[in-house]
């Protein structure tokens, strides 16, 4: 039996699943068992196409969840919208559980049916930036990629004869490669929210590489850690000290870099520069709307404020579209980066978000999609 | 909790969007993002995004009853047997594969088949290839970019290559008839002007090639590009015409849609086989249109969704929606993509039709292996001299025009609040419209009151991104009102 606030390193009982997924398969045996054991109906996965792609999927076959693991940095995506009005597992980087948060507090997911084994992010890649990148930087043809991993501030890719090829994520990106954006700046690496977090910093020794570092967050991160156990799908152990701080020590080295890409993306604007910024930021919408689609924390349906108060005959020089979404998200955007990936004029849309909720998110000391105790600032939390 | 996902293409367009389709175990279905796709990293326009809609709207579920789909093709070579005056249309809004099945039946029936692209009968052999797409990538290297289309408006998906060529210096003239955000230089020029744009070997011309695309246009930049060595990008409105075009065999004396239409209207064409085509969409003149598809003996339909003309139609044959079929597409930059779906209710279908009528069956394989050696066949490129200008019909000058900015999005009668007009700021104030106020526009075939917007563009010209019951043609002199 494991407590709330255990810190622990485990691994999958099956070699099979040890080895293929990522640090020694203990978040897919959890999510596994989880599904074996009826606490959920499905578990969202990620259905690998290849190295670069693969597409969210919610599965009731606890083999399709057992053959699912690997780390996948350069598909990123948000499972967040996936699991709305479903009793389902998942794994979550941290953007994904605060998308997740974010909705149960408008009660589109009800979060007593929904377990989130949260995985450490440092960031996740464009698919076809970093073919480019590896085509030009690593010398590496993408095709022949069976792995990938980062480790010690390096992004590590395997090829299929054994050959492991590291670059500095710093240098990468100086290049305009390695991590999105809105990665570089995020500002929560460890998924405290969710009910485990889970990953391979302080995994150390003989283990390293092959086993992950779980904190316990919840009682149903205990629920869920204990159902594995008991199902024979995972073994553990206490973390030790060593471990513990090596743990906390990548977390601020992460967070402080994060904090001096936030300094150089949010360069001042004068104000009497600011209503231009936005207007020319948004001059070549075309209007897609995927932008608030793809959101993992809006939740107001087709029939919202952002589109009814807006149409394509307006002469506005910027929609209302925008200007409505702008203020509305200032208290729940978390900065995922999924509304610049998918829009098709490229309009850094997550940089122009968190330039608007930044200082509103700060004044209020208040994180988004971090837990259910305060509600947003601008609505009432209905759960 | 099973859900299917399916690889597939956006119909909407030549550009050839990948994207995923999602479809629950009720059936419903969504999109999903396709972030690794090299021809749109996922992203996707308005249309991409309602992509639901236009797969939910549902004629083709026919297809699930066999007898139904049996009896539809017994039907439909009962009539095709002996059938005289037999014309068919596929303008390449499906998979290559199905093209191909078509062909085989024009074939069986001494027929063949038409694109809807007059333009290419009109031009010399020798200069068709040099209509065939070019990468993308290639415009964003382009030190110059003459745009002839209104990319956020027509190809969306188009102006992030432009806005990447602009970051690398690129100098954009949009020549046309509305002022473009994007564009360096908003030029409203003749063809007679085109030496002062200052084309050259680096320089791209952006077109576009679509059913209603009058020949002298693209033989004028033909001539242009000839004159500059500027190269020729032009866009294309159906998943497949890139495909189909390579892939067809009349291209020499390929009929138009209007033509088409007009032989129709007169008798010449007494039976019409369409593959996933429809002229009602697709002509300005609605009511026009199923006035003269009503005169055919035979309107026999292969469709994979619903639309106008099944209404009408004598026969339909529905087959699978676009994103479940098995197949190829070939866009506009010339490269050929594949659906991940396994549905061959289509290419049965036909190969089922083409035995009734006498000939052999065919299966999906052996249509596939054509259609990879149509497309992968990389034919010289002969060069070509300067093209005289043909005959042209009268255009509407003076007065008030409105011009349907042909939106192949708009076909598919999507949901859009596309429902307004564009008119400069002259207009606006010579009418006294109001804001949030109407225009109202006469034409010989009624009235009808738009909303307006604003945009930089020459006096006593309307556009319209969304196909009007009043349109007679793409152009159609109005009389305008404010109210």
């Amino acid at each position: 039996m494991v407590e709330v606030g255990d810190r622990l390193l485990g691994y999958a009982t099956d070699p099979n699943v040890r080895s293929k997924g990522a640090s020694g398969g203990l978040v897919t045996a959890v999510l596994a068992a989880a599904l074996e054991k009826g606490l959920v109906e499905g578990v969202v996965i990620l259905k690998r196409i290849d190295e670069y792609e693969a597409v969210p999927v919610i599965t009731d076959d606890v083999q399709e969840v057992l053959s699912s693991g690997g780390s996948m940095h350069a598909v990123p995506v948000n499972l967040a919208k996936y699991v709305v009005g479903k009793k389902v597992a998942m794994p979550g980087k941290p953007c994904d559980v605060r998308g997740v948060i974010e909705q149960a507090k408008r009660n589109s997911v009800d979060l007593s049916n929904t377990y989130i084994v949260g995985l450490n992010c440092g960031g996740s890649m464009h698919p076809v930036l970093t073919k480019e990148m590896l085509i030009k930087m690593y010398e590496i043809d993408p095709e022949d990629v069976v792995g990938e991993e980062i480790e010690k501030g390096k992004l590590i890719f395997k090829t299929k004869s054994g050959e492991e090829k590291s670059i500095s994520i710093d240098k990468l990106e100086e290049e305009g490669y390695g991590r999105r954006e809105s990665c570089r700046y995020c500002d929560v690496k460890i998924p405290v929210s969710a009910d485990l977090a889970c990953g391979n910093w302080g995994v150390i020794g003989e283990l390293a590489g092959n086993a992950t570092f779980c904190e316990v967050m919840n009682e149903k991160g205990k629920l869920l850690l204990d159902t594995a156990i008991e199902a024979g799908y995972v073994e553990v152990r206490p973390a030790d000290e060593k471990s513990i701080s090596i743990r906390e020590k990548v977390n601020s080295a992460m967070l402080k870099l994060g904090d001096e890409w936030k300094e150089k993306v949010f360069d001042e604007i004068p104000d009497k520069d600011r209503l231009k910024y936005y207007i020319d930021q948004f001059a070549d919408c075309i209007d897609c709307g995927a932008c608030k689609e793809v959101c993992p924390v809006c939740s107001c349906g087709p029939d919202s404020k952002c589109t009814m108060f807006h149409s394509l005959a307006d002469n506005y020089k910027m929609s209302m579209y925008h200007m409505v979404r702008l203020l509305h998200l200032s208290d729940s955007c978390i900065g995922c980066g999924q509304c610049a990936d998918v829009c098709p004029v490229d309009i850094p849309v997550t940089t122009i978000f968190r330039r608007f909720a930044n200082p509103a998110q700060k004044n209020r000391n208040y994180m988004p999609g971090m837990d259910l105790k305060r509600p947003p600032f601008l609505e009432v939390m209905l759960k | 909790m099973k859900e299917s996902i399916y690889q597939t293409v956006c119909p909407g367009c030549g550009i050839g969007c990948g994207l995923y389709i999602r479809e629950d175990n009720q059936g419903a279905v969504s999109i999903d993002f396709f972030k690794s796709n090299p021809v749109n990293l996922g992203k996707l326009c308005r249309f991409g995004m309602k992509l639901p809609h236009y797969f939910s709207s549902g004629a083709f579920c026919k297809a699930d009853e066999p007898s139904s789909m049996e009896g539809a093709i017994r039907d439909a070579a009962a009539r095709l047997k002996g059938a005289e005056k037999v014309a068919m249309l596929s303008v390449g809004n499906t998979t290559c594969e199905e093209h191909m099945a078509f062909e085989r039946i024009a074939k069986t029936l001494g027929s063949a088949v038409h694109t809807g692209i007059q333009a290419y009968s009109k031009l010399p052999p020798e200069c068709h290839s040099y209509l065939e797409g070019m990468p993308f990538q290639d415009i964003e290297k382009a030190n110059k970019i003459v745009l002839f289309i209104d990319p956020y408006v027509q190809y969306p998906l188009l102006v992030r290559r432009l806005l990447a060529a602009k970051r690398n210096n690129s100098h954009i003239i949009s020549v046309g008839t509305k002022e473009l955000h994007l564009a360096d230089e908003n030029l409203s020029i003749t063809p007679n002007e085109y030496s002062q744009l200052g084309l050259d070997s680096n320089s791209v011309i952006i077109t576009d090639l679509h059913p209603h695309t009058d020949a002298n246009d693209i033989i004028q930049l033909l001539n242009l590009s000839l004159e500059t060595g500027a190269k020729i990008l032009t866009m294309k409105p159906f998943v497949s015409s890139e495909g189909v075009n390579r892939i067809s065999k009349v291209k020499t004396t390929s009929k138009g849609l209007s033509q088409m239409m007009d032989e129709v209207k007169k008798g010449n064409i007494r039976t019409l086989v369409l593959l996933d085509s429809d002229p009602i969409e697709l002509m300005p003149d609605t009511d026009e249109t199923v006035k003269s598809l009503k005169k055919l003996d035979n309107l026999i339909v292969i469709s994979s969704r619903k639309s106008p003309v099944n209404e009408i139609a004598d026969v339909v044959i529905s087959t699978e929606p676009l994103y479940r079929k098995a197949g190829t597409f070939m866009n506009t930059e010339g490269r050929i993509q594949e659906n991940s779906g396994t549905g061959v209710t289509g290419i049965n279908a036909m190969s089922s039709l083409n035995k009734e009528l006498g000939s052999e069956e065919f299966e999906y394989g052996q249509l596939h292996e054509q259609v990879m050696a149509a497309l992968t066949n990389e034919g010289q490129k002969s060069g070509y001299s300067k093209i005289k200008n043909l005959a042209t019909a009268k255009q509407c000058t003076g007065g008030y025009v409105l011009k349907y900015l042909y939106n192949p999005f708009m076909w598919f009668n999507q949901l859009d609040d596309n429902d307004f007009v564009l008119i400069n700021l002259n207009m606006v104030r010579s009418l006294k419209l109001k804001k949030g106020g109407q225009i109202s526009l006469t034409s010989e075939n009624g009235n009808i009151k738009m909303r307006y917007r604003v945009e930089g563009m020459p006096d006593g010209l309307i556009l319209t991104a969304r196909k009007l019951p009043i349109a007679i043609a793409g152009t159609t002199s109005v009389k305008v009102e404010g109210c």
